[in-house]
């Protein structure tokens, strides 16, 4: 099966140029590129061994024509077997580096062993990310993007996710898109019961649906929620039963154009990165303190950076005339951070463990639609929400995330929460948004039928 | 996760339009799938 880069109308005359008569795949936004984790080239595409494929091509009768999808896109070959096992994997790291034919097609011989999708990485290669990632971290774009997992992912440890989650119940929001549904999907993967907390009960259940066709796991199911109504939070809480909960992923998130009041008249960012999510792990608290070890884990944004907390109007009152979406979303991020760090202390006693972390720059149907420009400009660059939310699983799933408390992570590592000069908050404001939060839930809680 | 699993759930359309779900291509039959750079 071939899988083309580009649109099907390039399809179809690549099909007759080259006189296929078998199947051919599109895939214009590269999504199964991504998720193959194939390499986009620069220099790559200049090899020697390009040209040398080139002048032999043309001997043969072949002429190059124009050159339609993203030409910086590199290819590769993959053996996939009834089951799910891979069987060969070959990913092109110069645009005239192809798989040769007897590895393909001694692959398809089904005495060749499958493929161990787990196997350790090199210490060395680990050593020599972490050595790297010091230099190019504190210059973000390098960090944040796609080129930056790949440099972190060098050091991590494919055993963390050797890991049955097999009766570990796990509630992720905001799960039927981008990196929510990654990370259900691979916490379901991994064997755990997961729910999907989405707003639209339509698009939860069709993502259930989705989650359990791949994986063959049952046991995932959608709630619907909508975490910017505090009732409505309320409401799930009462429906979910008493039974321990393990993780609990704070994932759900908007970015509005303009400033919109919920119904209980908070600001729409703050009620669905602050409040909802406090109030949930209020009412879920007693479930949580039941599992033996679970955790919190807010998903944040590294776009917080930017932002110091925002405590004299987080409501957008006297700033009503300037609203800002994009300003809002990075307020509620930084909230989001701090309010982790702050129920880190008010659980420390118990064995429930709190982290937020950041996913970097990731190619999410958010983004997309949030951020058109942003996205227009960087895409290229951009994670795939697979790689947005590895940090999440990993925390969710590893035994070693546990170690931690109160902590930021980013590409399975704890970071430092301010990179700016003036971000910093002061302990009255960390209480004061406390305060807040524990108002908004008082307020719910007294309206609970 | 396996490769098999970040691309079973991907939906991507043949050359005349018609969706195909990625995991349908090995549940009976193993498969090559090759990635080409680009159309041209």
């Amino acid at each position: 099966m071939i899988v083309g880069n580009g649109a099907a109308n390039f399809a179809a005359a690549f099909r007759e140029d080259f006189g296929l008569d078998g199947p051919l795949l599109v895939d214009p936004d590269l999504r199964a590129y991504r998720a193959a984790g194939l390499r986009r080239g620069r220099v790559e595409l200049l090899s020697p061994r390009l040209l040398g494929a080139g002048l032999r091509a043309i001997r043969a009768g072949s002429r190059q024509t124009a050159v339609e999808g993203d030409p910086w896109q590199l290819g590769g070959v993959f053996v996939v077997r009834p089951g799910g096992d891979l069987a060969y994997r070959f990913e092109s790291r110069d645009a005239g580096d192809h798989a040769p034919i007897e590895e393909i097609l001694t692959a398809l011989d089904p005495a060749t062993p499958a493929i161990d999708e787990s196997a350790s990485r090199s210490p060395l290669l680990a050593f020599a990310s972490r050595a790297i990632s010091r230099v190019i971290d504190p210059l973000i774009v390098p960090s944040f993007d796609r080129n930056g997992f790949r440099l972190h992912a060098l050091g991590f440890d494919p055993d963390d996710l050797q890991v049955d989650l097999a009766g570990r119940r796990c509630l992720v929001t905001g799960a039927n898109s981008g990196i929510g549904y990654e990370t259900a999907l691979a916490l379901a993967d991994l064997g755990g019961e997961v729910l999907l907390l989405c707003r639209d009960p339509e698009r939860g259940r069709g993502a259930a649906e989705s989650i359990i066709a791949c994986t063959g796991n049952p046991a995932v199911r959608a709630e619907t929620v909508d975490l910017s109504d505090l009732d409505s939070v309320c409401a799930l809480a009462s429906r979910l039963g008493e039974q321990a909960v393990d993780i609990l992923v704070h994932n759900a998130g908007v970015l509005p154009a303009d400033r919109i009041e919920t119904a209980q008249g908070v600001e729409l960012c703050f009620a669905t990165h602050v409040a909802g999510p406090h109030l949930l792990t209020r009412l879920l608290r007693s479930r949580l303190e039941r599992s033996r070890d679970a955790h919190v884990i807010w998903v944040s944004s590294g776009g917080m950076y930017t932002r110091r907390l925002q405590v004299s109007d987080p409501n957008w009152m006297s700033r009503r005339g300037a609203y800002d979406g994009v300003t809002a979303y990075a307020e509620t991020k930084r909230a989001q951070v701090v309010l982790a760090e702050l129920w880190a202390d008010e659980l420390a006693d118990t064995s429930v463990v709190v982290n937020a972390m950041h996913p970097g720059w990731a190619d999410t149907p958010a983004v997309r639609q949030s951020l058109p420009t942003f996205h227009r400009v960087v895409r290229a660059i951009l994670r795939s929400p697979a790689e947005g939310a590895d940090t999440v699983v990993w925390m969710a799933a590893a035994e070693t995330a546990r170690r931690w408390s109160g902590r930021f992570l980013f590409d399975r590592a704890p970071r430092t929460t301010h990179l700016l000069p003036g971000t910093r908050e002061t302990k009255s404001e960390r209480a004061s948004l406390w305060r807040r939060c524990e108002s908004l839930a008082d307020a719910a809680a007294a309206r609970k039928p | 996760m396996r490769l098999s699993t970040r691309l079973a759930r991907l939906t991507l359309n043949d050359w005349q339009g018609d969706p195909v779900e990625l995991g349908s291509l090995w549940k009976h039959r193993p498969v090559v799938l090759v990635f080409i750079r680009h159309f041209g």
